[in-house]
């Protein structure tokens, strides 16, 4: 037999037989938290100490990349453009599609420009009129103009030297003394090449533009031409280069015959006049 | 008042002839080596005294080991000239002498400049020596990588043919 028990035993007894699971669950969970405080802090502690450590060595990393990397990547890059050709002519064909695209839109408005000034009242007349006489069609004369060659710049170069005497451009856009040494270096060139000093290089194409190249004793002159320059446009051209030689070599013919008798020093032709003389004969030219 | 004048840089293969123009026009230097095929043409515009300045118009010609050989149309019509010749490489001015016999024969009475070019790369004591020894009196020793006397070079050249206009 038991010894009697008294109530407030039973209770307890009873109690720790109910809630025993319940105890260690409670001692589980409060180790768990512990745990992860204690990890969280480390965290954090470690965190102070590695973070500067790492963006120090992303930061090498960076700058040492094209070094390093650079080379592979670029040999990488060159492997695959070469074995996929196709699918990189695919990626760049919207791009240089873009270019062609805004190249030909340039080009029609310059075209629609040309256009309008020959639909003006006064090339029309002019054009029926031309049509009338000459028997050829309207259509014909029209197209005739639209590609007919304008003269764009117009340089008078010393023979020997290269150097630039004076020009004429309707806008300038290159660097004319420059320009002129390598036209003259490109035709000693071709003539000395040729072994024929007394021919000489009379036409340099480049793109859309010629080059009329006009020799005289001690001078010769470039004429930059667009469109379509043909042999009647060449003879108009030379007749206007004619022209203005013969007024050059007029202003400086004291120079050439009176030099050695002269009272006073004759003073060679300044480049302005000369420039002038240029705009007057091949400013409004017609080819 | 602005001229304009054509002067030639002449001298053998790898002298600098180009480096030496480089300096001078865009005041660059690069260590990769390009020959030089016909010929290259640039412009400086330097101005000699206050409103008066001088177009410079540089011709720089393929080096080449046999002066004759230079094409004469590239120097017809010089106004001055400049013989580059590298104080590093003897060969290069061993037969100075006879190489400036003819420049002064093929384009005589023009002012000519004979430069030593990348004094960088000697002891200038020794070079001075070197110089003495082949009889060679340089119009000026440069280079063209530290820029050392290239402006100088070509402003005594500008002004020789500003007195001689």
């Amino acid at each position: 037999m038991f010894p009697k028990m008294k109530e407030q035993d039973k209770i307890d007894i009873l109690k720790d037989i109910l809630f025993e699971d319940g105890h260690k669950f409670e001692e589980r969970i409060s180790e768990r938290v512990e745990l992860l405080e204690k990890t969280i802090q480390e965290r954090e502690k470690l965190s102070e100490k590695v973070d500067p450590i790492i963006a120090y060595q992303l930061e090498e990393f960076k700058k040492s990349m094209p070094d390093t990397l650079g080379p592979t990547i670029t040999e990488t890059l060159r492997k695959e453009i070469e074995n996929n050709k196709d699918i990189v002519v695919d990626a760049l064909y919207p791009i240089l599609g873009k270019m062609i695209k805004k190249y030909v839109a340039q080009e029609m408005k310059l075209l629609t420009d040309k256009m309008n000034s020959q639909l003006s009242f006064f090339s029309l007349g002019k054009r029926k009129l031309k049509s009338f006489f000459s028997g050829k069609k309207e259509e014909e004369l029209m197209l005739n103009d639209l590609a007919s060659a304008k003269i764009e710049q117009v340089m008078l170069i010393e023979k020997d030297s290269g150097v630039l005497k004076a020009s004429y451009a309707k806008s300038k856009a290159m660097d004319e003394e420059m320009v002129s040494g390598m036209l003259t270096a490109i035709k000693s060139f071709v003539e000395d090449a040729f072994n024929q000093r007394n021919q000489n290089l009379e036409l340099i194409e480049y793109e859309l533009y010629h080059i009329h190249l006009q020799s005289f004793a001690t001078h010769y002159m470039a004429v930059v031409l667009s469109g379509n320059f043909v042999t009647s446009a060449k003879n108009k051209l030379q007749d206007i280069i004619f022209d203005f030689y013969n007024s050059f070599m007029a202003m400086n013919v004291d120079l050439v015959f009176e030099t050695k008798n002269a009272k006073k020093s004759i003073q060679p032709t300044g480049k302005r006049r000369i420039e002038r003389e240029m705009a007057k004969y091949f400013g409004h030219a017609k080819l | 008042m602005q001229s304009s004048k054509k002067i030639i840089v002449l001298g053998h293969f790898g002298v600098g002839k180009t480096s030496l123009i480089r300096r001078f026009v865009s005041d660059t230097f690069s260590d990769n080596y390009k020959v030089t095929i016909g010929v290259h043409i640039t412009k400086k515009v330097v101005e000699i005294k206050a409103g008066d300045s001088m177009s410079l118009i540089l011709w720089d010609l393929e080096g080449t080991d046999d002066i004759n050989a230079v094409r004469q149309s590239y120097l017809l019509g010089t106004h001055g000239a400049v013989f580059v010749f590298d104080v590093s490489r003897p060969s290069t001015f061993q037969n100075i002498q006879k190489d400036l016999k003819i420049v002064s024969e093929r384009i005589s009475q023009v002012p000519l400049m004979v430069v030593g070019n990348k004094c960088d790369l000697v002891d200038l004591q020794e070079l001075k020596q070197v110089l003495t020894e082949n009889h060679i009196e340089a119009d000026f020793i440069t280079s063209a990588k530290t820029g050392t006397d290239v402006n100088l070079l070509f402003m005594k050249l500008a002004t020789l043919l500003s007195h001689n206009a």
